[in-house]
């Protein structure tokens, strides 16, 4: 929540770029990183996909407890962020070519109703960050950059994964959840929160975690897509191999989508594998490596703050005139 | 004859002594009254969901009742802050703003020990080499590390500065520097400078309930150290759980939504 940073403003030609550039590899979003138009297309759930099916069968150790052993750190997905979830071409230096993190619909496109995709579609056009189709007035800013964040974009960034009895708990640089797997039942649906209100359970190699009672109030990406407040989310996290675990996210909410849906990835033990953005600038990542393996600190996580030093830039978007960001229902 | 007066005069001395040990010496060594469960790892096991039960975070020290303020014993050993003489006139500058001034209108990160006694729980999670403490406010993480590592080398200025842990018997010590200036100890305006050093003692004394104590010692803004100390409890309610306030993300609605919002003149 409070690692995205606005941490660079520049005016040129009246046009005002924001750029979101988040700090510690560890919670919300990967780090940013500046990509280069010629950058490949960063592979997402299409090829996760493909890979995970050709996967020999994997049970997992064990906890003392007897369920499966989840535990460490994990990396969000390798790639350039969640700037737009679905399947885009090179945007811009913040937002390099990515398949769509949509495994179903098989086209990786959200399935919006008419009127909820008329809504993403102005979202889209009013950001005023410079992209093709945009109507140059100004709408609504990614609400992450005021520092707000929820589900179910925080599971798109690395964690620590704790297991104790009955309970799940997943840090963050600087925010966690705490998932109940003792069977106790849901809140209110009228009692809403900005991460929704969690409860897990274990099915066979995989604990399958049920989100209601979400605020609405944030979005899936920086582009507009969205949810709302009564929004149901299920997520499946399964260890497929000793050093990957198997995220998926269902969205379902026949108020705004004419079906559900389900994003995937995988999350692969921190020092193993690619790290976030590696593809994008190899040598800083490997010189970055190489100065973190000597330093008795590395594997700290040390302040992070957001609202502390943002307070310029939210002047500056009220100035701009962005609107608050409300839940959206649908039309009456 | 004069055996007998010696022996009768060391036990006179003795029970003097334990009588003249003020109350609070005594809660300071309760481990012997009670010994915690141990974790896996063989620590003294303070896991589990906790909050304070008083007035702490309003004012420290003794206190009547104003509008939304509830009357309060103070939490300061002895009820006196030790504030250097122009240190105090600020103290008592920051009281009478304290609407415009208080950093937890602003909701950024309280700080160190205030934190603590904020009215929300926490949860405390153990493992061998960081104790993890999970705060509702805000969805604030404390990172307390007993991994080995000292202090890092500053100046380092952090908003909740930086906490290394040590097991001293039952209790978990941490010591916690590198903090910045502008966070308060309470909503009545008691402050700190960067220079502040903590040492704080969490010590189990049943199975519901801590002892938190502070010795609070800043050079720049008071005379010696200085010391808090309160209960903590165990919240029994079944099925509690941390839930959430997101204290940043309500206040920019709020502002946002007034036309003349002062949050947005620039400071």
């Amino acid at each position: 929540m409070r690692r995205w940073l606005l941490a660079a403003l520049a005016v040129v030609g009246g046009v005002v770029v924001i750029l979101p550039v988040t700090g510690r590899a560890a919670g919300g979003d990967p780090p940013q990183a500046f990509f280069r138009p010629d950058t490949p297309k960063f592979p997402q759930a299409r090829t996760w996909v493909a890979q995970k099916a050709k996967l020999p069968p994997y049970k997992a150790p064990r906890t003392p407890d007897g369920v499966p052993d989840l535990q460490g750190n994990w990396n969000g997905p390798v790639g350039g962020g969640n700037d737009d979830l679905e399947e885009h071409e090179y945007v811009d230096v913040t937002t390099p070519p990515q398949e769509s993190y949509v495994s179903d619909p098989a086209d990786g496109k959200v399935p919006y109703t008419p009127w909820a995709l008329a809504k993403r579609n102005e979202i889209r056009a009013g950001l005023a960050r410079g992209w093709p189709g945009e109507t140059g007035q100004r709408l609504y800013s990614d609400p992450s950059s005021l520092c707000l964040n929820g589900m179910p974009r925080l599971a798109f960034g690395g964690q620590e994964i704790i297991q104790r009895p009955a309970q799940v708990i997943l840090l963050t640089a600087n925010t966690y959840r705490v998932i109940p797997t003792d069977g106790r039942p849901h809140m209110s649906p009228d009692a809403k929160f900005y991460f929704g209100n969690s409860r897990g359970r274990w099915e066979g190699e995989t604990l399958v975690v049920d989100i209601t009672g979400i605020n609405g109030e944030t979005w899936i990406d920086s582009a507009g897509n969205f949810y709302g407040p009564n929004t149901h989310m299920v997520e499946r996290l399964t260890r497929v191999e000793p050093n990957t675990i198997d995220y998926v996210i269902t969205i379902e909410d026949p108020t705004i989508y004419t079906r559900p849906w389900t994003m995937t990835y995988p999350k692969r033990r921190t020092g193993t594998g690619a790290g976030a953005n590696a593809g994008a600038i190899p040598n800083a990542v490997a010189a970055a490596g190489a100065a973190r393996a000597a330093d008795p600190y590395a594997k700290e996580v040390w302040e992070n703050t957001c609202l502390e030093g943002n307070h310029d830039n939210v002047v500056l978007l009220k100035k701009l005139g962005f609107k608050w960001f409300d839940a959206v229902t649908p039309p009456k | 004859m004069k055996r007998w007066f010696a022996g009768f005069a060391v036990t006179l001395a003795a029970c003097t002594a334990v009588l003249l040990l003020p109350p609070s010496a005594a809660a300071q060594t309760p481990a012997a009254a009670y010994t915690p469960p141990r974790t896996r790892e063989g620590q003294p096991d303070l896991q589990g969901l906790w909050q304070v039960l008083n007035t702490a975070a309003w004012d420290l020290q003794d206190h009547g009742a104003t509008l939304g303020v509830p009357a309060g014993h103070g939490v300061v050993e002895g009820n006196d802050i030790p504030y250097k003489p122009e240190a105090l006139a600020k103290k008592q500058e920051n009281f009478k703003n304290r609407q415009q001034l208080d950093p937890e209108n602003r909701c950024i990160l309280p700080g160190v020990p205030r934190i603590t006694y904020m009215p929300y729980p926490f949860r405390i999670v153990q493992q061998a080499d960081k104790v993890v403490i999970l705060h509702e406010y805000s969805r604030i993480i404390r990172y307390v590390y007993m991994n080995g590592n000292p202090h890092p080398e500053g100046p380092i200025d952090w908003f909740m500065g930086d906490s290394r842990g040590r097991w001293e018997g039952n209790s978990l010590v941490v010591d916690v520097i590198h903090f910045n200036e502008e966070t308060w100890f309470d909503r009545a305006g008691n402050y700190h400078s960067d220079a502040l050093h903590l040492v704080e003692r969490f010590t189990p004394t049943g199975p519901d309930h801590m002892l938190y104590e502070v010795t609070i010692e800043d050079p720049k803004v008071f005379t010696r150290p200085w010391k808090i100390s309160m209960p903590l409890y165990r919240r029994q309610e079944k099925d509690v759980e941390l839930l959430e306030y997101e204290c940043g993300a309500y206040l920019l609605k709020q502002e946002w939504a007034k036309p003349d919002s002062p949050y947005f003149n620039t400071r």
